[in-house]
């Protein structure tokens, strides 16, 4: 008998341990993301955006006439177990007004489903599968673009860019990568119906590889004249580099989680200058003041700028949540949700004005084409 | 090994009587006592110990090493979603289907390989285990949905009157299932079909010998094995409502390897510790972030420095080790 | 034509790192019949210690050394500390639960594993971090037709020379016999007045150590390293010694070779998608008709 109270109560004390009680005058608001397993850098940097947008927050005087913002983060390994026990923990805690939440689609999916039915207030940051938006949810929301937003602009764009007939479009097989290419395949058929573009090659390679010389072999023996890549800057530096040793010379264009600067730092600039992508503004173009606050106060406390766009999605979903707790004065979901999707029009964000769609989307996230330069800089391609 | 002596019997019976009294009461309370944090937490651990079960029969009873037991379970998971979610079939009609579904694959898959040996049998059910993930990745005939998985599946139900959506009813369902598995398992290990088993694991040469068809015998073991692992993969789909690749990894299968070794081979109890262990670690040390799985991995270790043989072994019958140092002479630690 | 010589070039190179992987997995099977799972996380060490010490180092030793010096240092130093590291992990996660048997052990390594990949991922941070891409010599080459890099010729060669001198020392010299007696027989071995003990800790030495090379030679040819990437080489590198024979040295190195070129035929002439499903297949295949692997012996194995 003794030995079962120890054991029960131990449990209790223990699984306690992480719900300490917040204080009245704060604004918590959750961050869900892969803090360990695979993804888990870009999870670490959306924890450490998520904060400095906090910091920033709380030094301007808080929310709500005083309050401060406090994140609560919790770890969902980038695997979709996890993410709904996270879920769960989330919105047990009374407190927690609305939920930063997450990487992956994936992941995404049954976590938010857990919101959706909990009615808590949950904005994905790197969550760019169009089916997310598409259900009916009340609570749900998206401060990152659509997989399909970014395929129409590559459609519309870059053939007539590079004056190139034979398309090649490969990607990663992971739900990111696969999905902007299929978008991509599709916003370019109209194309292909009247005869101004081929889709020569359309093939997955597998993420985590390292070795794609067979892949590119093939790619090769199609002859595109202009090479789209929608996965993620690791295979990308590697695809580069490989295309470029075994004589692939067409221009390389990738999608918006393809380069960065660890893209370039990875190929080397000899291989890296003159690849594109296609991409919202990057941090360092965004032309908002709040943008060179929040790219200052990282730089100053993490020595660098967030290597990939998605942290400071992370950061605006917070911004967002913040600013809307604030101007509508309520932390209750419905009425939260509801400010969200009808009263929010061009918020300050670090990307951009922000506003929802009905939907939940993001309204109107602008993309370029970017181009690495001779310094291995970055820049909007003209 | 602990001897008990003949007179005790009676004690025995009403102190276990006891045992099982208060543990029912714990479990019966449990989820009226906390939020759904942790009742969900709770749950995946009867996942867990159902999967720990599954892999049991194969690993524990019949010694045969499988490391690809998460293939089962993501057949098991699949055909519920995918059967659901195209066709509309419920969700519990599902259960014994998704169960069918695992163990024809395992039939079907196991027939040729059920002869190999020791490691030989690990890496091959390994690859088969990486087979079926990779398949669910690459979407044949569009049916998987390829990295994003299958969304939108249903509840349980039965009819209008009994809608299982709620954490705690999936508390409940699962828990049931485990229930029920536990007494038939139970009696299986005494059955003859048990003792064949344990006699395969020990002796196989002796065991053909003795007239065991050691080949059906470790086939069942396969198909019992994998409809269990289909049983639990519907609960998973219906409980997530989505279904995806990732969380049918190796990495599963490990897992549900070290709750048996955990806990300790054949034995039911062992498993159920097993599972907690893996399935509540992580989340007790959830506050340590980016350390939490630093720790699991150091624990991992100690558990088997300290309890080589499980953690509750099973007492008769108790499966002996063979020393990695046999014969060297070195017999320390 | 070409196509298909390159694509076999290729996949020599590949399969070349996953034999000298898959060594550090046959020899320790081959003495202790156990599966080291935390094999290829010694790899992903190896090849972060090698980064540190090209990246931090690398200005002060290509001026004394040169190019070739500074890559000589990192595989050295790598190799060493890896070498120290096998050591520690057989001291503290495996020696305890040797009289336990093999189950445990497997458990064992596993939370091994865990422990440190997760311990990668704390010390250097869990981006994937870029190998410094001016130190490595890139020159293109067309060889026929062939299109191939200077640096994929320098993998094969140390490769190939590493694997020469193992098999050396395996099969010439007396130390090698113990290794092959003891993997073939160790009561028998150890009665003929072998020291086991010396041969476990010779294993533990030499695969990390032979890891962290192959570690340093990846980060290389693909410039990139992430603290996850032992699993899947582990994986593969597993899957290589079982292919030739576990516990068998030339098994491993010829496994380890023909599943680099099967994978990259079966990417090339079937999909690059279902690749590894190709691979597996031949695996289980070839286990079913040849249960102990290709160069595997007969036994009657009793578990």
């Amino acid at each position: 008998m003794k030995k079962y109270v120890l054991l029960v109560s131990v449990l209790f004390l223990v699984l306690g341990l992480g719900s300490a009680h917040a204080a009245k005058d704060t604004v918590v608001i959750g961050l869900q993301g892969p803090i360990t397993g695979a993804w888990a850098y870009e999870g670490q940097m959306a924890k450490q955006s998520c904060e400095i947008a906090a910091d920033l927050i709380n030094k301007k005087g808080g929310i709500l006439g005083g309050k401060k913002v406090v994140l609560k983060v919790e770890d969902d390994a980038g695997e979709p177990k996890s993410g709904a026990l996270a879920a769960q923990k989330l919105v047990a805690q009374k407190d927690v007004v609305a939920v930063v939440s997450t990487y992956g689609s994936s992941v995404c999916e049954p976590a938010s489903n857990i919101y959706e039915k909990f009615k808590k207030v949950n904005i994905g940051y790197g969550v760019t599968a169009v089916r997310l938006t598409q259900r009916d949810f009340n609570y749900f929301f998206r401060t990152c673009g659509r997989d399909d937003s970014q395929g129409k602009f590559f459609a519309e764009f870059v053939p007539k860019k590079f004056n190139a007939k034979r398309i090649a479009i490969m990607h990663d097989n992971t739900a990111f990568g696969k999905g902007l290419a299929e978008d991509t395949r599709t916003a370019l058929e109209p194309m292909v119906a009247n005869g101004q573009a081929e889709v020569v090659y359309f093939d997955a390679i597998t993420p985590g590889e390292r070795d794609f010389r067979v892949s590119l072999t093939n790619l090769r023996e199609t002859k595109p004249e202009v090479w789209y890549f929608t996965g993620y800057y690791a295979e990308a530096a590697l695809l580069v580099s490989q295309a470029r040793d075994i004589g692939i010379t067409c221009p390389f264009v990738g999608g918006n989680a393809a380069i960065n600067d660890e893209f370039v730092k990875i190929a080397g600039l000899n291989v890296a200058k003159g690849c594109y992508m296609t991409n919202e503004a990057l941090p360092g173009d965004l032309p908002y003041p709040e943008a060179k606050e929040f790219l200052d106060a990282y730089r100053a406390k993490f020595g660098d700028i967030p290597s990939s766009p998605w942290p400071i999605y992370a950061a605006d979903a917070l911004n967002i949540i913040a600013y809307a707790v604030d101007k509508s004065g309520t932390t209750d979901p419905a009425k939260l949700s509801a400010y969200l999707r009808d009263e929010v029009e061009g918020a300050p964000g670090i990307t951009g004005p922000i506003g929802f769609t009905g939907q939940g989307d993001r309204e109107g996230v602008p993309f370029y084409l970017y181009v690495v330069d001779d310094q291995g800089k970055i820049v909007v391609s003209r | 090994m602990e001897q008990t002596p003949l007179t005790g019997i009676g004690k025995l019976a009403s102190s276990r009587q006891l045992h099982v009294a208060l543990a029912t009461a714990v479990f019966l309370l449990y989820p009226f006592m906390v939020s759904n944090y942790y009742i969900d937490i709770a749950f995946y651990f009867g996942i867990y110990t159902l999967l720990g079960l599954s892999l049991n029969i194969v690993l524990g009873e019949v010694g045969l090493f499988d490391l690809g037991h998460a293939g089962f379970y993501a057949i098991g998971a699949y055909t519920t979603a995918i059967l659901n979610t195209k066709f509309g079939i419920p969700i519990l009609v599902l259960l014994p289907l998704s169960a069918l579904a695992a163990a024809l694959f395992a039939y079907v898959v196991c027939s040729p390989i059920i002869h190999l040996q020791g490691d030989y049998l690990l890496i091959v059910t390994l690859g088969m285990g990486e087979i079926v993930r990779l398949a669910l990745i690459n979407n044949p005939f569009d049916l998987t949905g390829g990295p994003n998985g299958v969304f939108g599946i249903d509840f349980p139900s039965l009819g209008p009157w009994l809608v299982i959506d709620s954490s705690l009813e999936y508390y409940f369902l699962i828990w049931l299932i485990v229930g029920l598995t536990i007494l038939g398992l139970t009696r299986l290990q005494d059955s003859r079909i048990g003792r064949a088993w344990n006699y395969i694991r020990e002796d196989e040469t002796a065991a053909n010998a003795n007239g065991i068809d050691s080949r059906s015998y470790k086939l069942l073991a396969f198909v019992l094995g994998a409809a269990l692992a289909g049983v639990a993969g519907n609960v998973y789909a219906s409980k997530l409502m989505c279904v995806s690749p990732e969380s049918f990894s190796f990495w599963e299968s490990c897992l549900m390897f070290c709750i048996v070794l955990i806990g300790g081979m054949g034995s039911i109890p062992g498993v159920i510790i097993g599972a907690a262990f893996i399935s509540l670690f992580p989340e007790i040390f959830r506050p340590f972030a980016m350390y939490r799985m630093l720790i699991f991995g150091s624990a991992m270790m100690l558990m088997m420095m300290f309890r080589p043989g499980g953690v509750w072994p099973r007492k008769r019958g108790a499966v002996k080790y063979e020393s990695l140092l046999e014969g060297t002479g070195r017999t320390d630690a | 034509m070409h196509v298909i010589l390159e694509q076999i070039i290729n996949g020599l190179t590949i399969g070349s790192f996953y034999a000298l992987i898959a060594l550090g997995y046959s020899m320790v099977y081959g003495v202790l019949k156990l599966i080291n799972f935390a094999h290829g996380d010694f790899f992903t060490l190896g090849s972060y210690l090698g980064y540190t010490v090209l990246v931090f180092g690398a200005a002060l030793l290509t001026t004394h050394f040169g190019l070739w010096g500074a890559l000589m240092a990192a595989l050295i130093f790598a190799g060493i500390s890896l070498a120290i590291v096998g050591l520690i992990v057989e001291r503290v996660a495996y020696r305890p639960v040797y009289p336990a048997g093999r189950l445990p052990a497997v458990v064992s390594a596993l939370g091994a594993s865990i422990f440190l990949q997760n311990a990668i991922m704390v010390v250097w941070g869990p981006r994937f971090q870029a190998y410094p891409s001016a130190l490595i010599p890139n020159v293109h080459l067309q060889i026929g037709g062939i299109h191939l890099t200077l640096l994929q010729i320098v993998i094969l060669v140390m490769s190939f020379a590493l694997m020469g001198i193992l098999y050396y020392i395996v099969q010439k010299t007396t130390f090698g016999a113990a290794i092959r007696a003891t993997a073939h027989d160790r009561k028998t071995a150890s009665l003929m007045g072998i020291n086991i003990n010396k041969v476990i800790l010779f294993v533990f030495t030499l695969g990390p150590a032979l890891g962290a090379v192959t570690g340093i030679m990846v980060g290389m040819y693909y410039r990139q390293i992430s603290f996850t990437m032992g699993w899947n080489y582990g994986l593969k590198a597993f899957t290589a010694s079982v292919l030739g024979g576990i516990g068998n040295i030339p098994g491993a190195m010829l496994g380890g070779l023909i599943l680099g070129v099967l994978e990259m035929l079966g990417a090339a002439y079937i999909s690059a998608a279902w690749k590894d499903v190709f691979v597996f297949i031949i695996l289980i295949l070839v286990l079913i008709f040849r249960p102990t692997g290709i160069l595997g012996e007969k036994t009657a194995e009793k578990v």
